[in-house]
């Protein structure tokens, strides 16, 4: 058995090509732009050799600490939101709703599939509140509040560029969590029953536990996405007011390309991938714990 | 390098897909500017039909958002096409003249004996920009700002154009009080708005009073930039700019402008294109008016230094610099300025020689401008960082609606201008 | 928001019915009352979700200055398809749909079949180093996408393939690959490995084994990270800037882009016209691939 399941060639065969092209788009050109942290400069203007230098910097640097701190609370925030929220329609999908789901799944998944651009400019409209009065102040000023200006503050901007992206990616978590869920077998559930489980106990002590490595990949899934978004802000916010709502990977391409910094592009890079590497380890530590607990 | 083509065929990055055989003259332009394009289409046709035979002119363009980085890489590999638009920020563009990527035409201009077919607001200007006495880039555009009025508006409150500073705000409070909204202005862009930061700068402090910034004598948080700042935010705080300027983008702006809901228009003379569309244009071209920015009491500048700009001029590159390509640069300068104002009514800054009959008044106007200022300013951020610009610029925003104050404003700009 | 504590709701409360003593009418309507927070929760959902789609379409129609002027809510004044033939004619819209056609399809065929078979080896195979091999491809999750932009230009510049779409192509199958052999690692994890050992004992080969036994099993799988894939590449907007400098070899979404003048107008018609375009393109490839996955599923419930 071990000698059908250790064949070396069979190995070379089905690994080696996606190994081959994944380390020449991605590793080769990461350690390659990691090389350049320890460089100061650009392109153009030639690269003087500073050490740590641009990791200094990058702790002294008010508006990459911000972009830091941005970037991490948008990223919990946004990854427990639309993995919960997938995760609870997904339990829909699967226990309550299983007749009308396919259609249900197709239309709440539906948005994700839409271009940046559009989300972005419909989401403007949306949050409009001068020169013509978009829906939600609209909303607002039927119930008695006054039109907010939701783009002209950075707290106000922070939770609609939070509403659009949960409004985007919560069916698609559904989905990938859903597939997870349909993939247990009914005579698990149906003994669970019969011993009196129900409800949320049957979700907890049977259903969780069972979708753990699916719910685990998205987790991860999540985090990395959040911690790198770039897209959405791009096209809904460019970043501002101010510099309120760039996140690092904004500041670490406007560095690079804008303001023709390479060396510290690429500091601002490895940091960010620093982080997720710690906040994905993080994950796996305390979801193993849940394991041997349960 | 052998002379016998528009550019090398080696990597031709900015001809793109065009596997580009000699005889080429390679231009890579911005998507969203499609008038200097079309005026070169319409000279190889034309006027410049023997450069054309002599290397084909193969154009190209991609988005301006990505403008700056693709510049940047392709500059990298050597592989700038042989002309085409400039740097968006004035910074990079002194990197590639740094690293010697752009061409000197001051020179070649001089032989040709043509280097007065650009006048010579338009060479300062893009002097001026670049931080050198040598011209690196063409005028394909020349603009003039300042206010735009609404005549109707500003004549049923009993306001004439004003002319110092003091007056402006004055007027602003009338129309405020009136019910109408005195400044349009997108806060989306920013720039709309510190323009009029640097503009009240220059009037008060003097036209070099950016320059000192750039070379370290002065600093804007100092108190009397400071000022200028705060003459501005508080505009904003008084609501002047309307409600949530900042989700105001630059096709709003313009619409409530034109669409009689707000009396002042900061602009550049590009926007006369808008003005002349009796489409977007419901008050009429006749009702829009034009003064240029007032006076600070007692300042050391005078509304008679025009702001003015390039918009994005054009470059040829020092590696596709040869016989053909020069040909190219002589016919270019000698019949743009023509061409592009009589097809597309775009004011450059070349020498006009036959102007056309049927301009409208707009036009005119901004013709007559540029003819009779002794002198031009740049704006706000010209000589700054792209770093600085980009921090002034987002928040421009916060200015107008008066969540940030002068001196925070000052104070982020000139710290961002520093790094 | 709200709709937390409504979905549970009704879970919880069925449960605590005494069938027993109600008669069955009686339970039925408790039934219908029970569920009813729950439908209103998903009908309210519908709503949020498909109005602005409507939105974005009915935008489609509208003129620039219905756009800035009219409220949110105002219908089109006329279904004139101007800005459809503005959006490619002029726009050219056309060619980069048949562009980001050409580019994507191909790069996902090539993900899911390297990256499933790279998964394969990494979960059910046994040797030594699988984990860090598993690990690498994770760490490429980790890494922004903007780090790589320098680098491959340059490789892409050097070799000769700028001008052409294979920058993208390859980038693209590049950037898939590390999600894509986690996530199938992830799915091979969920089969028991007894399906494996029952197969070896009766003499099949490793690839008929990933071909007649892995690979049926994973197919829901399969047909769900290519949709992933497929959103992912169809929407990428920074790999297509970085690489394609030319107009003719845009892809949609940077092709929307067209649309956008000089110092920042914007001519939302057209905008709206290649929007809504794309995302026809993308539903219809959707309902196809959802078949798939319906397909898979009673297939996957009739086995079992």
């Amino acid at each position: 058995m071990n000698k059908v399941l250790g064949d070396r060639r069979a190995i070379f065969l089905l690994l080696g090509p996606a190994l081959l092209v994944y380390s020449l788009v991605m590793l080769v050109p990461i350690f390659w732009s990691m090389g350049y942290t320890a460089f100061d400069g650009g392109i153009l203007t030639g690269f003087t050799f500073v050490g740590f230098g641009n990791f200094l910097k990058f702790f002294n640097d008010p508006t990459a600490l911000n972009a830091t701190w941005f970037t991490l609370r948008y990223a919990l925030i946004l990854t427990v939101l639309q993995v919960g929220f997938g995760y609870l329609l997904a339990l829909l999908y699967t226990f309550r709703i299983k007749h009308a789901s396919s259609f249900i799944r197709t239309i709440i998944f539906f948005p994700v599939v839409l271009p940046t651009v559009g989300v972005g400019l419909l989401f403007q409209k949306l949050f409009e509140a001068a020169p013509t009065t978009g829906p939600v102040n609209g909303l607002l000023n039927f119930l008695g509040f006054p039109s907010v200006d939701w783009f002209g503050y950075p707290e106000q901007s922070f939770w609609v560029i939070i509403l659009l992206d949960l409004w985007r990616s919560m069916g698609f978590y559904a989905i990938l969590l859903y597939a997870g869920l349909v993939d247990i077998p009914e005579e698990l559930l149906e003994s669970a029953r019969i011993d009196g489980a129900s409800g949320w106990r049957l979700v907890r002590s049977i259903v969780v536990p069972l979708s753990l490595p699916v719910l685990l990949s998205s987790l991860i899934f999540s985090i990395n996405g959040t911690l790198k978004v770039f897209d959405t802000i791009v096209a809904l916010t460019n970043g501002g007011p101010g510099n309120s709502t760039t996140p690092l990977t904004l500041y670490m391409f406007q560095t690079s390309f804008a303001y023709g910094e390479y060396g510290y592009g690429s500091t601002i890079a490895t940091v960010l991938t620093i982080l997720c590497l710690l906040v994905t380890i993080l994950i796996f530590r305390s979801t193993r714990r849940d394991l041997t607990k349960g | 390098m052998t002379g016998c083509g528009g550019s090398s065929s080696e990597g031709d990055g900015g001809g793109g897909g065009s596997t580009a055989e000699a005889g080429t003259f390679t231009y890579l332009g911005q998507n969203e500017n499609t008038t200097i394009v079309d005026t070169l289409e319409t000279l190889a046709g034309d006027q410049c039909s023997t450069e054309n035979e002599a290397a084909k002119f193969t154009p190209d363009a991609i988005p301006g958002a990505t403008w700056d980085q693709q510049l940047q890489l392709l500059a990298g590999q050597e592989g700038l096409s042989d002309f085409g638009m400039a740097a968006g920020t004035p910074s990079l563009m002194k990197q590639f003249i740094e690293s010697g990527q752009v061409q000197d035409i001051s020179t070649e201009l001089e032989e040709m004996g043509i280097e007065d077919k650009i006048l010579p607001a338009a060479a300062s200007t893009i002097q001026a920009l670049h931080g050198t006495d040598k011209l690196y880039a063409l005028p394909t555009e020349f603009n003039i700002e300042g206010f735009w009025y609404n005549k109707q508006l500003l004549e049923d409150n009993g306001i004439t154009p004003p002319e110092t500073w003091d007056e402006l705000v004055d007027a602003a409070a009338k129309l405020q009080a009136a019910g109408i909204q005195p400044f349009s202005a997108s806060g989306e862009q920013g720039w709309p708005v510190t323009r009029l930061v640097g503009n009240y700068l220059m009037r008060d402090l003097g036209p070099d009073a950016l320059q000192k910034v750039a070379e370290g004598e002065a600093k804007l948080t100092d108190p009397e930039y400071v000022k200028a700042a705060d003459e501005v935010a508080a505009l904003g705080q008084a609501g002047y700019f309307g409600d949530a300027p900042t989700s105001i983008d630059y096709d709003t702006s313009l619409n409530l402008f034109m669409t009689g809901k707000a009396a002042f228009l900061y602009m550049g003379s590009w926007a006369t294109t808008a003005f002349n569309d009796e489409a977007q244009n419901k008050i009429g071209v006749d009702n829009v008016g034009f003064f240029s920015f007032p006076d600070v009491d007692g300042g050391k500048g005078s509304s008679d230094q025009v702001p003015a700009n390039v918009g994005i001029p054009t470059m040829f590159s020092s590696k596709g610099f040869d016989d053909s390509t020069k040909a190219w640069m002589e016919c270019i300068v000698n019949n743009y300025g023509d061409t592009v104002l009589k097809d597309s009514g775009v004011v450059s800054g070349f020498k006009v020689e036959n102007p056309p009959a049927d301009l409208p008044e707009t036009t005119k106007l901004v013709q007559e401008q540029i003819a009779n200022a002794p002198s031009s300013v740049l704006w706000f951020e010209a000589l700054m960082t792209s770093q600085a610009t980009t921090v002034s610029q987002s928040n421009g925003g916060g200015l107008a609606n008066g969540s940030v104050s002068g001196e925070q404003f000052m104070k982020l700009v000139q710290d961002a201008n520093q790094g | 928001m709200s709709t937390a504590q409504s979905t549970t709701a009704p879970l919880t409360r069925k449960s605590s019915l005494t069938p027993a003593r109600d008669s069955r009418r009686a339970r039925r309507i408790k039934r219908i009352l029970s569920r009813l927070p729950l439908d209103i929760v998903i009908v309210l959902l519908l709503i949020a979700v498909i109005y602005p789609i409507i939105w974005l379409v009915l935008s489609s129609f509208k003129s620039q200055s219905e756009f800035l002027n009219a409220p949110f809510w105002s219908l089109p004044s006329s279904w004139s398809p101007t800005n459809y033939t503005m959006a490619f004619v002029d726009g050219g819209l056309g060619r980069f749909i048949l562009n980001s056609v050409i580019v994507v399809f191909p790069s996902l065929a090539v993900i899911l079949v390297l990256g499933t078979a790279a998964g394969f080896v990494l979960e059910v195979m046994v040797w030594k180093g699988r984990a860090a091999v598993l690990l690498t491809f994770l760490a490429g999750v980790m890494v922004p996408a903007q780090m790589i932009l320098l680098p491959l230009f340059t490789i892409y510049f050097r070799l000769h393939l700028t001008g052409t779409l294979w920058p993208l192509f390859f980038t693209y199958i590049g950037i898939g690959m590390p999600l894509t052999v986690f996530m199938m690692a992830t799915f091979f994890r969920a089969i028991p490995r007894e399906l494996f050992e029952a197969a070896t004992i009766d003499g099949a080969s490793i690839f008929r084994l990933f071909w007649q036994v892995g690979l049926p099993l994973v197919r829901n799988a399969l047909f769900t990270i290519g949709l992933v894939q497929f959103f992912f590449l169809w929407n990428d907007l920074l790999i297509s800037l970085t690489f394609t400098n030319s107009q003719g070899l845009r892809t949609i979404q940077a092709g929307l882009l067209n649309f956008t003048g000089q110092y920042g107008a914007v001519q939302y018609g057209p905008t709206f016209a290649g929007i809504a375009v794309s995302v026809l393109g993308t539903l219809i490839i959707y309902l196809f691939l959802n078949q798939q996955i319906m397909k898979g599923l009673t297939a996957g419930s009739v086995k079992g």
